[in-house]
């Protein structure tokens, strides 16, 4: 199945792309998720490791959510409004 | 921030009186006070957070804001019906600019209107501490010699 996966601020510079399309197995959940597209974008792994945050469709992801076909994803660092 | 923006928000109004929005536009602190004063309330607290120039000796030019816009609304909404249940407020209004911000210029304005002043305080202040926890916004800081993007404090549920 095929995702969207989005980046911003610090990830979209290390991965030098704001969005992209990724293919997921039927049933992976989001740590799983998270950790493929860590090993397809190295730089996101040697930068910023266990600190990035992760959501499914605008929420706060906890690792056992299962992901969709089409679902939106995005890998972040931690939030610096204000 | 024209009359045109402010009826036109890019955001749903949960609760009739409170409002968040992101904005490319320069912020009216006044007018986002304002919108905010019902009959019942009796003090509005409003914070005014603005770029800052010197950070620990160190010379920032400007800021860049970023936004993932949809679910940055969506955890504002939710930051403000939890304030609702934890405070004794009114209405909250909140507002945050995105895009290249000069030296002194407002970055985020947070209104809480109440009957009495000290549940706006309080609500004000646990506000601003939650946004900069949950709500998808950063900033990069430009400085002479370079610029990074700010990491904030790590987000307390999240994948492993």
């Amino acid at each position: 199945m095929k995702v969207r996966v989005l980046f911003f601020g610090a990830t979209a510079e290390a991965v030098g792309k704001r969005e992209i399309e990724f293919s997921l197995a039927e049933n992976t959940n989001a740590s799983e998720a998270r950790t493929e597209i860590l090993e397809a974008f190295p730089n996101l792994k040697k930068y910023f490791g266990k600190s990035l945050l992760f959501a499914i469709n605008q929420e706060y992801a906890s690792g056992d959510e299962i992901i969709n076909n089409g679902d939106e994803l995005a890998i972040f660092t931690a939030v610096s409004g204000g | 921030m024209s009359d045109e923006e402010i009826q036109n928000p890019k955001s749903k109004i949960q609760n009739p009186g409170d409002f968040f929005e992101l904005t490319n536009e320069p912020i009216d602190v006044g007018k986002v006070a304002r919108r905010i004063v019902p009959s019942e309330s009796g003090a509005t607290v409003t914070l005014d957070g603005y770029v800052r120039q010197w950070t620990k000796g160190k010379e920032t030019l400007y800021l860049i804001y970023e936004a993932y816009e949809p679910m940055a609304l969506k955890e504002m909404g939710r930051l403000i019906e939890t304030a609702h249940a934890r405070f004794e407020i009114a209405h909250v209004g909140i507002v945050h600019r995105l895009g290249k911000l000069e030296i002194g210029e407002t970055s985020v304005v947070i209104s809480v209107s109440a009957p009495h002043r000290k549940a706006a305080f309080e609500a004000c202040g646990w506000l601003i501490k939650e946004l900069k926890r949950t709500v998808p916004i950063w900033k990069k800081e430009v400085y002479a010699g370079g610029e990074v993007w700010i990491e904030g404090e790590n987000h307390g549920a999240n994948v492993n």
